[in-house]
């Protein structure tokens, strides 16, 4: 019985990896550009990176996660030309390691933070004071041990003088992404997420004052063994210059001094 | 909708099961027949890949693949690279599923009777023959099951892969990891049509073994 079943089942089963393509493929016709994007850039970058493609013949391939997973990555030798993080320490360290190139090293955002509320909850909170309110029971914030915009979330707290309070209502998110989940499903009432990422139809936003927390700096680098280094630069320019920015602008990543 | 994580995931957990029988049954065998010194540390490091969150352990064996790491090195220096490629997507799916296959295989090896395999060794049958025609015909369903706990397993794989193999869309991004995209982009629709395919794939996979599994040698 053995002899008569296993040759169908493994001519079978051979024969349905054959019919499948090969994993690796996309060849690199074009000239394509991999580029590593913090969570968050996520919305902007889909929008951005078609117009790249059409100015300059490129393919660019978008990859969205979490900065300090990249930043392990690209040290191990992660297929990234570029490196969008969420903010600049993790750049500084690897540009420090030479992993980075340090000429290519650029400021493209300065983030700021949201207070969201699910639309599920009711009344729009405006301010920070308002998660005292007992109907707040639940308020997410993205985990400020290691994302950049929880530690700007808990100096904001802190810095209105509500952190204590507010504390036991805490849910952390891992990146700022899963975060607004938390709120747009309305498992919590209330959240701190980057501006961003707010514009979503389960959520109201209002704006938190930039002076609460110290500024999250945002910081783009082309990676030294990309083997397109030119490439790598030129998105970092598109991304700052005139066609990048007012679509950057509009995801509420801002550079200093724009309004 | 771009179909091509579900053509990867499906390839990606045929090769690490096919992968995961080679080396998994002669493991389940050797800890089901032999006492040997280390045999508790072996059925420890089996198990081992069950009990480590999945993301913590594609951090270690980045450290072993990656373009730093002594096989990373090793495979760089004959002109391979598997880190970041959908090689690592199977070795990710083997590392987190092949426990799953050599503890029940294991446990079907232990049920069937020695007097059984004895006879045919008296009759001059060879070891090769008597696995083929009196151990594995015996504990085939408990070997069938562990393969498909370990296909299925391979199918879903998430935290390893995204470590070592990355998440790159028409390269390693295999279903798990394009429907969590697509979640995280707030594209939900896609990645419902995506969970669909997946469950599908699975529920049709488990009805054909379950026919298969009627039959009997």
């Amino acid at each position: 019985m053995w002899g008569v079943m296993r040759r169908p089942l493994l001519l079978g089963v051979a024969l349905a990896w054959l019919a499948l393509p090969p994993g690796s493929s996309v060849a690199a016709e074009p000239p394509s550009l991999t580029v590593f994007a913090a969570a968050d850039l996520a919305f902007a970058f889909r929008e951005l990176a078609p117009r790249f493609e059409k100015a300059t013949g490129a393919r660019v391939t978008l990859v969205f996660g979490s900065t300090g997973n990249f930043a392990y990555q690209i040290r191990e030798g992660g297929p990234a030309d570029v490196f969008f993080a969420a903010d600049r320490s993790f750049v500084d360290a690897l540009v420090a390691e030479r992993v980075l190139l340090a000429e290519t090293r650029t400021l493209y955002a300065q983030g700021r933070i949201v207070l969201v509320t699910a639309k599920a909850f009711g009344p729009k909170l405006t301010e920070l004071r308002s998660l005292l309110d007992a109907r707040v029971r639940r308020v997410a914030i993205a985990n400020p041990a290691h994302a950049p915009y929880g530690r700007a979330a808990e100096q904001a707290l802190q810095k209105t003088g509500i952190w204590e309070a507010v504390r036991p209502k805490l849910v952390y998110g891992e990146n700022i992404r899963h975060t607004l989940q938390f709120v747009q499903t309305g498992a919590v009432d209330a959240g701190i997420v980057a501006r961003s990422i707010a514009d979503v139809p389960e959520v109201d936003w209002a704006p938190i004052d930039p002076a609460l927390h110290v500024p999250l700096d945002q910081v783009a680098a082309v990676v030294r063994r990309s083997p397109r280094p030119e490439l790598g630069l030129a998105f970092i320019q598109f991304v700052n210059g005139p066609e990048g920015r007012p679509i950057m602008k509009r995801y509420g990543f801002r550079l200093p001094g724009e309004l | 909708m771009d179909l091509f994580p579900v053509w990867l995931s499906l390839r990606v957990a045929l090769t690490a099961t096919a992968l995961t029988l080679l080396i998994g049954i002669p493991v389940a065998l050797l800890l089901a027949r032999r006492r040997f010194p280390g045999r508790n540390v072996l059925e420890a490091a089996v198990v081992l890949p069950l009990v480590l969150p999945p993301t913590v352990l594609g951090y270690y064996l980045l450290l072993v693949i990656g373009g730093r790491g002594p096989v990373g090195q090793a495979l760089a220096a004959v002109g391979l690279e598997l880190a970041f490629t959908w090689g690592a997507a199977v070795l990710a799916a083997c590392v987190g599923s092949i426990a799953l296959l050599i503890k029940s295989a294991q446990a079907g090896f232990e049920t069937v009777d020695h007097q059984l395999e004895q006879a045919a060794r008296t009759l001059g049958r060879s070891e090769w023959s008597v696995f083929w025609s009196v151990t594995l015909p015996l504990a085939w369903r408990s070997v069938l099951a562990g393969a498909v706990l370990a296909f299925c397993r391979a199918l879903g794989e998430f935290g390893i892969t995204l470590m070592v193999a990355g998440n790159i869309p028409g390269r390693t991004q295999t279903l798990p990891l394009a429907i969590y995209d697509r979640v995280q982009g707030a594209q939900l629709g896609e990645a419902n049509a995506l969970a669909l395919i997946a469950v599908s794939v699975v529920v049709v996979l488990l009805f054909g073994l379950s026919r298969l599994a009627r039959l009997r040698y």
